[in-house]
């Protein structure tokens, strides 16, 4: 035994100016042994990045520890002076932060970062400071040519390799990620998981890892501390975590995880889809759904969505650079009823064709119809007209939401808009639409404003607003990707239910494959705005023959994958 | 789903929808709980109070002269008397309500101005916004007092009314751009895009949807133009620029200075005039703390490292 | 190539204002070419090429706009404004001649020293946000910044120079001293110009530093600060070259716009003190109605402006490495 943190009873308080004080971190106690990989897991609001700050005493007003220690190799950090804790930042403890792409000062080259960290502590000498720069930054998998770079010239991955390895120049014993890939590309976030991983091993210093991903920390990480309302519910092994959790909310989160490769996935609330998926498709999904989508009432004939080799072509984002081909010769037909995926990492295209079937932007060449409508080709009314047909779920439903207006008010205006209702009839309107999304006590939620709502809350009150106009097809762009893990399945499951018992056609953006398996009969992969591959989900997901989506698949995170790992 | 009529609709009377204010009560409360928003709003609603009632507060009125001529502070005429016998304290009181009026009509003007400017410029692209971008950049490069000064001298005594409008011409191009800046920063927000899935007309997206989500940064806007309409308006009222017959504190200070009140020794007719305008400025450039904090949330935090 | 594109605008603007300048009597009700030539004609008999000059300038009721406009520009060009009533017979172009240097000294040099010192300020108040050494530079300097410039000037003349005599109380320079390059009338200018200064930088320096101030605290609640500290650099380089470089960029934008302002109050500085510089010229010229000079001395003050701006704009190029791409 070595213990190089021990924590004990910590507490930390969030005091602003005016609000109730929130205890973030509720007298929390652990030991970090020398050379260990932990993972720290909660979701959002559970306080795992506050006691991430709170270890390295980087917290900031309004947070504050308020009672606990928090022992460094047997000294409590919380005693420490500015300057000697400045000092023990090297060969001590240093943080990853989440935002690594902001975490670099925009006028300083590369070079400088480290010279400054280097003058700061003096723990190398001048002489040696080049040879140094050029072995760290080469340690993270970037050329030495980076030196000489801002940050604005650097993508968002190769920065988060930069401050790793500018964390790595302190020679640090214990190094903090706090969720170091959160706002990275899919395959960038794997790739810098995988880097993080060799170091701890190559360089053994002791790692935390913060992440609201339970998959992610349990295929890295060797012991899980989960965390919720502020306090350490389960603290294990990473295998007994992952094989017998002791606590409910480990087990909940647990639940939330599956293949998308797998024969039968389920998820809590999914239960209906443990048959395997592809003998469903089998029997001609296109047939039955839009039969049962006839069936509705008062509705005009249905539509597809034809999207016909289409293009889109950005003028270069500075002079002297190449256009941008967002999207390059796609063609696909969305049939009324059905369910399709449209799958690629970020830059694959993937939103902006939901732009260009939405009419927010005009293809290049070829055309987007909707019925009879040409969607390049719209005047005011015939884009009412589409918009009255074809609604968008936003991805963050924090930005969807205005923040000033009541549910109510938010609900009432596609009613008055599209349905041409008034006073009690669009009220009895807005309220039945709250039921089907979920949201009772309808009149309760009605009045709220978007503030006093959770983020699952928030999204279904979008997928309401997206019902109000009656449309054929919904476009659900990363529709969970900002939620909690436990609230992913909640949503999609509400998804699913609309398409089944309304008939209404979906086109299902994503990274996130696990999701498009459950929810989507058919998928499209694209890369560099190319369609890769596309077939049945269940088939295509099963025996992938691209090699691009063979990359996503083995991006998802997986901890019954990290079981085969650990054994 | 969708037939299902079954919820009676005289639940709809139950729950009151929150009230419309309820943003602004909040708001006011934060300007409130800052130490110094309260302070300018404490003295702002002084020098308005005084203004309201100047009629009832003043000893005397403003033009009443016949009194002994450069008289120092006695009983009867507490600050003195001018150069042309008038009382100072009167004048003082009386002067609050040109201040006072100037620095809310002009503010209001330029701050409409700069919100139709400045939002329709967040809402277009291409070559118009460009030409925009040209204009109101010379507008906020070109020297707004001298131009003042300038435009005043070939509209010889327009009064209060050329003051106004001359203050409103050059004093709209910054909030306009403040304004600018915020709407492009709104509409690119999805709940913009939304309003417009949702059928939202234009004018409906524009005054429902982002104007409402600004009002911390128009109120701000507001202050600034206020206070710099009571400078300009001082500055053009002391140099004779204006109609230099009413009783303005700018028109005291212009009095004092041609009949050499610095020679004969009467300070407090320099002074006071000049104190009241700085305590007025003073009062909405405090509120403005308080309404940044409200825009800014890293302004807001209290105690640190 | 961002050098090119700002000296394209900056020539644009250019345009812009002297046309502006050209636009705004022929804007104005009444004929400011007939009061004006009424004006001169009590300083006797008004040759014909004095009244076209007038004409160029000032404008030809019922005349072909265009051709005013190329003969404005070629006075502009030529530098020959015509010459000034109320100081006839001297040339408008003489009268500026003598009183830009003042104001260049006056204006420019306390305006740049006071940024300066007021972002240095700022940068303080913002690293001890919330104690006495933020309260007290910002409380007093937010005060500071809402006194009338002409009040503070007027304060100023009468305590230190009315009451205590420690100050001149006008001109550039005393009675017995004569334009000279030597020491003694070096010394003479900068105590005359002492008074002005202090008006300048009491009323202009609370607006800079809370400018900076509110820049830094931004800067001081960025990631790469954050990231900064948890690398353990000294307190100084992450205040300096962390925060405060960064905060420089918006404060030097705020630094170009608020010139004009500045500009403006120097106005009525150089009223209270006398001091023979541009703005008493130009209240002297409005005060005669003497609209050549008015004119001439809009556009210089305009154009002086601009180019200020043109290097602040400049400047923030080579501060800022985004902007090089």
């Amino acid at each position: 035994m070595n213990p190089i943190l021990e924590v004990k009873d910590l507490s930390v308080v969030y005091e602003s100016n005016g609000a109730v004080a929130v205890q973030a971190v509720d007298h929390v106690s652990f030991t970090l042994e020398a050379g260990e990989f932990v993972g720290l897991v909660g979701e959002s609001g559970s306080g795992k990045s506050t006691l991430g700050f709170a270890m390295t005493r980087l917290q900031k007003p309004p947070a504050r520890t308020n009672g606990g220690q928090i022992n460094f190799r047997g000294k409590d950090i919380r005693e420490l002076d500015e300057e000697s804790l400045r000092q023990q930042r090297q060969g001590g403890f240093a943080m990853v932060l989440q935002s690594g792409m902001n975490a670099l000062n925009p006028v300083r080259t590369i070079r400088n970062h480290f010279i400054d960290i280097f003058k700061a502590h003096g723990h190398v000498e001048k002489g040696r400071w080049d040879s140094r720069q050029v072995e760290l930054i080469e340690k993270v998998g970037l050329t030495r040519e980076t030196l000489a770079r801002f940050p604005g010239e650097l993508s968002g991955g190769m920065r988060q390799r930069v401050s790793i390895a500018l964390a790595l120049s302190l020679e640090p014993q214990l190094m903090v990620f706090d969720e170091p890939t959160t706002a990275l590309d899919v395959l960038v976030q794997q790739a810098i998981m995988e880097t993080i991983k060799s170091l701890q091993k190559s360089e053994g210093f002791t790692a935390v890892l913060i992440s609201h991903d339970l998959g992610v920390v349990l295929e890295s990480t060797q012991r899980v501390l989960v965390m919720h309302q502020g306090r350490i519910v389960e603290d294990a092994p990473s295998r007994d975590v992952l094989e017998n959790p002791q606590d409910d909310y480990t087990r909940m989160l647990l639940s939330h995880y599956a293949d998308p490769r797998a024969e039968v996935v389920e998820l809590p609330g999914f239960t209906h889809r443990t048959r395997p998926v592809a003998d469903d498709a089998e029997s001609a999904p296109g047939a039955t759904r839009a039969a049962r989508a006839a069936q509705r009432e008062g509705r005009s004939a249905d539509s597809a969505i034809v999207v016909d080799g289409v293009s889109k072509i950005y003028p270069p984002p500075r002079r002297g650079e190449q256009p941008v081909t967002a999207v390059d010769d796609v063609t696909f037909t969305l049939e009324p009823g059905q369910s399709l995926a449209l799958v690629g990492a970020s830059g694959s295209g993937k939103s902006t064709i939901a732009k260009l079937i939405t009419g927010v932007e005009k293809p290049t060449s070829g055309a987007v119809t909707f019925g009879d409508l040409d969607v390049a080709r719209l005047g005011r009314r015939q884009m009412r007209e589409l918009h009255k047909n074809v609604q968008m779920i936003f991805q963050d439903p924090y930005s969807a939401l205005n923040p000033l207006h009541t549910v109510e008010y938010t609900l009432t205006r596609p009613v008055v808009n599209f349905g041409g209702l008034r006073g009690k009839e669009a009220r009895t309107r807005v309220l039945e639409l709250l039921e089907t999304v979920g949201l009772a006590p309808v009149e309760q939620f009605a009045a709220k404003l978007p503030h006093q709502l959770s983020g699952g809350q928030r999204q279904r009150v979008v997928i309401a607003r997206a019902l109000a106009s009656n449309p054929q097809v919904l476009i659900a762009d990363e529709p969970v990707s900002m939620l909690d893990v436990s609230l992913r399945a909640g949503v999609l499951a509400l998804l699913e239910d609309l398409r089944e018992q309304w008939g209404v056609s979906m086109l299902y953006i994503t990274h996130d494959l696990l999701s498009a398996r459950l929810v989507t009969d058919n998928i499209m992969v694209l890369n560099g705005g190319k369609v890769v591959e596309r077939g049945k989900t269940a088939e295509v997901l099963q025996h992938p023959v691209d090699p691009y989506t063979i990359r996503l698949l083995d991006a998802v995170p997986n901890p019954a994958r990290a079981r085969d790992g650990v054994a | 789903m969708t037939s299902t009529q079954n919820i009676p609709s005289v639940k709809a009377e139950i729950t009151k929808p929150p009230s419309k204010f309820a943003f602004f009560t909040r708001s006011a409360g934060t300007l409130w709980a800052n130490w110094k928003s309260r302070l300018g709003l404490i003295i702002l609603a002084c020098f308005v109070f005084v203004a309201i009632f100047a009629p009832l507060l003043a000893p005397y009125s403003a033009t009443q002269d016949g009194f002994e001529r450069n008289a120092d502070a006695s009983a009867a005429h507490w600050f003195g008397t001018t150069a042309a016998g008038e009382d100072v304290l009167s004048q003082l009181i009386y002067g609050s309500q040109i201040s006072v009026s100037v620095g809310f009509i002009a503010g209001i003007l330029s701050t409409i101005v700069a919100i139709v400017i400045g939002l329709s410029w967040g809402y277009i692209k291409g070559f118009g916004a460009d030409v925009i971008n040209f204009i109101v950049n010379l507008f906020l490069v070109i020297p707004g007092l001298p131009l003042m000064i300038v435009i005043a001298a070939y509209l010889q005594n327009g009064g209060l009314v050329m003051i106004v409008a001359v203050i409103v011409i050059t004093g709209w191009a910054w909030g306009a751009r403040v304004l600018r800046a915020q709407t492009q920063t709104l509409r690119s927000r999805d709940f913009v895009t939304a309003a417009r899935f949702s059928g939202e007309p234009a004018w409906r997206i524009v005054f429902k949807e982002i104007l409402p989500n600004m009002t911390s940064i128009i109120a701000g806007g507001f202050f600034g133009a206020a206070t710099s309409a009571i400078l300009a308006e001082a500055g053009l009222e002391f140099l004779g620029l204006g109609d230099s017959s009413i009783v303005s504190w700018g028109t005291i200070l212009y009095w004092a200075q041609n009949s050499n009140a610095l020679l004969t020794g009467q300070w407090i007719l320099l002074f006071a005039p000049g104190l009241c305008i700085a305590l007025l400025a003073l009062s909405l450039t405090l509120i403005n703390f308080g309404v940044d904090a409200i825009s800014n949330p890293r302004l807001r935090e209290g105690k640190s490292r | 190539m961002f050098v090119l594109r700002k000296i394209g605008l900056f020539l644009l603007t250019l345009w812009a204002a002297i046309t502006l300048n050209f636009l705004l009597p022929r804007l104005m009700p009444g004929s400011p070419t007939d009061a004006a030539i009424a004006k001169l004609a009590q300083n006797g008999p008004v040759t014909d090429a004095t009244r076209a000059a007038i004409e160029a300038q000032l404008g030809v009721p019922n005349g072909n706009i265009l051709e005013q406009y190329f003969s404005y520009l070629h006075q502009v060009l030529t530098l020959n404004f015509g010459v000034s009533y109320t100081f006839y017979p001297q040339s408008v172009s003489e009268m500026i001649g003598q009183a830009f240097p003042y104001t260049v000294i006056l204006v420019g040099l306390v305006t740049v020293i006071a940024f300066v010192v007021g972002t240095l300020i700022g940068v303080l108040t913002a690293w001890k946000r919330n104690t006495w050494l933020d309260a007290l530079p910002t409380l007093t300097g937010s005060f500071a910044s809402t006194f009338p410039y002409f009040w503070t000037a007027l304060l100023l003349l009468f305590f230190m120079g009315y009451v205590l005599h420690l100050f001149p109380t006008s001109g550039a320079f005393g009675p017995t001293a004569s334009p000279a390059l030597t020491w003694d009338f070096f010394t003479n200018v900068l105590y005359h110009a002492a008074l002005p200064s202090l008006t300048i930088l009491i009323t202009s320096l609370g607006g800079w530093i809370i400018g900076m101030r509110n820049a830094m605290i931004n800067t001081l609640g960025d990631d790469y600060v954050t990231f900064a500290e948890a690398n353990g650099l000294r307190g100084r380089t992450v205040a300096i070259r962390y925060a405060a470089r960064n905060a420089i960029l918006p404060n030097l934008t705020g630094f170009g716009l608020a010139l004009g302002g500045v500009v403006g109050g120097s106005v009525l500085v150089e009223q209270v003190f006398g001091y023979p510089g541009i703005g008493f010229l130009l209240f002297n010229a409005v005060i005669g109605q003497d609209y050549p000079l008015m004119q001439a001395l809009f556009l210089l003050i305009t154009v002086s402006v601009l180019i200020a701006n043109f290097l602040v704009d400049i400047m923030y190029g080579v501060l800022d490495p985004r902007t090089r791409r």
